[in-house]
């Protein structure tokens, strides 16, 4: 996982098994970096408090977060740029 | 007819046991029962964002209010057990009202130690339990008023962080060394103590309060050591005792909370327990813990309405517990009381480490202070009892997750 400054806003990128998942870094609790935590297939885990979310949906899996993150498509464009749309 | 299952304590543990009673497909009756006049609520924010002014009760609420009526949830908000009577299954409530039940559940959770000091009375002196007695503290704080707060375990070290930042001035007594001395020892409660030296509270340590003075209110506190500090308001937080007495005459076995299998049952057929109030044995210590903290409220609470629907699943979960101090953020999981070797990884002078506690080799518990991620690859380690070398563990190269056979993280 790493994230990624767009425009202003903070999007994790999550290479699952060779598919991209684009989603806001900043986790919903306590603004911790989603990043900076563990990814388990397609689960991102806030390393601050245990957090989990969907990186498909953005749906919380586990609190203490109680709001769904935003999610992001990708598209792998020619040359490997990972496009992420908004 | 439909059987009755009867939950007493309304707290994370109570409110996540009648939820899965209701998500399990149990039809019968569904009775929660608690204290507070309020539906089951976090508390973790108390002391931190809540206690700030940063966010509104509503966030704290573990479900809407309307939750409990959409699931046929029988509530009793702000009432009182006054009798268990196990021979008859019924409990009696203190608006005089009697439920007979089929199965109960006991998570009435832990209340505030009050320690006998003189003066303890006085207006102006306050403990952090509930919603109520956080607004209460919230009422006092005010740039430039000055705090005392009475023991640094994890409540007193929150809420003196919180009130540093609120802009209050904080001295701080604890009869210990360091903060959080008794559960992460010496090593960790020096790099605790320093972060609150850093935000400029006064700290007395090997200290204990000899007296709370004052007309009416407090107004100084004094010391055994000889200190007086002038104070606005004084915070205690000298821990917490279970609280038991609605079970006394069942034959309910008691020793530092109720006593429990690895199924949350009692030794008293149809009566269970979980949250602060139950001392539950524990599969993976293989001895019996009682945990204090917000994960086990939250797991061991459904955990227990399962195994009341005859589920058998045993209760492993591996304790956890965050605790954020300023900017810090502090993480332990697993059990430890006792051990004979501190294991580091990271750095505790630049405030970012890893450190296992073992025994015997074996991996009892693990500590971090920003950072969270070893942390948690480390409870699997914690939960399989591997024994690894501690070059391996200290080893910031070797990831965590590579020293144990397919655990997950979640």
């Amino acid at each position: 996982m790493r994230a990624f400054d767009v425009h202003g806003t903070e999007i994790a990128v999550a290479n699952v098994g060779g598919a991209f998942h684009a989603f806001a870094d900043t986790c919903t609790h306590r603004g911790c970096s989603l990043a900076g935590g563990d990814l388990e297939e397609t689960t991102v885990i806030c390393a601050c408090h245990g957090s989990e979310f969907d990186v498909t949906s953005g749906e919380v899996l586990q609190g203490p977060a109680r709001e769904p993150i935003a999610t992001y498509e990708t598209r792998v464009e020619g040359g490997g740029t990972l496009e992420v749309a908004g | 007819m439909a059987e009755t299952f009867v939950i007493v304590g309304a707290g994370l543990a109570g409110g996540g046991a009648a939820a899965t009673l209701r998500e399990e497909g149990f039809d019968g009756r569904v009775v929660l029962i608690g204290a507070e006049p309020r539906p089951p609520y976090e508390r973790p924010p108390l002391s931190k964002e809540y206690l700030r002014g940063e966010a509104p009760f509503e966030r704290a609420l573990f479900q809407p209010p309307g939750f409990y009526g959409e699931n046929d949830i029988e509530t009793r908000f702000g009432v009182r057990v006054t009798r268990v009577d196990a021979a008859e299954k019924e409990i009696e409530l203190d608006n005089e009202e009697n439920v007979p039940y089929d199965a109960l559940l006991a998570a009435t959770g832990a209340r505030n130690r009050r320690i006998p000091i003189p003066g303890l009375d006085l207006d102006g002196i306050y403990d952090l339990r509930t919603v109520a007695d956080c607004d209460r503290i919230r009422a006092e704080i005010s740039p430039g008023h000055k705090a005392v707060v009475v023991g640094m375990g994890f409540i007193g070290s929150e809420v003196a962080a919180s009130l540093r930042q609120s802009g209050v001035d904080v001295a701080v007594v604890d009869q210990n060394t360091v903060p959080l001395r008794r559960v992460l020892g010496e090593e960790v409660g020096r790099v605790v103590e320093g972060i609150h030296r850093d935000h400029g509270t006064e700290l007395i340590f090997e200290d204990r309060v000899a007296a709370f003075e004052g007309t009416g209110r407090v107004e100084q506190v004094t010391t055994q050591g000889g200190h007086r500090i002038e104070c606005d308001f004084v915070v205690v937080g000298l821990g917490v005792e279970p609280v038991t007495e609605p079970l006394a005459g069942t034959g309910v076995q008691i020793d530092n909370g109720v006593l429990v299998d690895e199924y949350c049952r009692t030794n008293v057929e149809g009566i269970y327990a979980a949250g602060d109030m139950a001392n539950h044995y524990h599969p993976v210590f293989r001895r019996h813990i009682r945990v204090e903290h917000w994960q086990n409220a939250l797991k061991q609470g459904p955990a227990a309405g399962r195994n009341m629907l005859g589920k058998n699943e045993p209760y492993e979960e591996i304790p956890w517990f965050w605790s954020d101090q300023y900017e810090h953020n502090i993480q332990y999981a697993g059990f430890h009381t006792e051990w004979d070797e501190l294991v580091v990884r990271g750095s505790t002078e630049a405030r970012n480490f890893v450190a296992f506690y073992r025994k015997d080799g074996l991996m009892l518990a693990a500590v971090a202070i920003n950072r969270g991620r070893d942390l948690r690859r480390s409870i699997p380690l914690i939960k399989n009892q591997e024994e690894i070398s501690a070059a391996k563990l200290s080893d910031p190269d070797v990831d965590l997750r590579t020293l144990t056979r397919g655990a997950s993280l979640r």
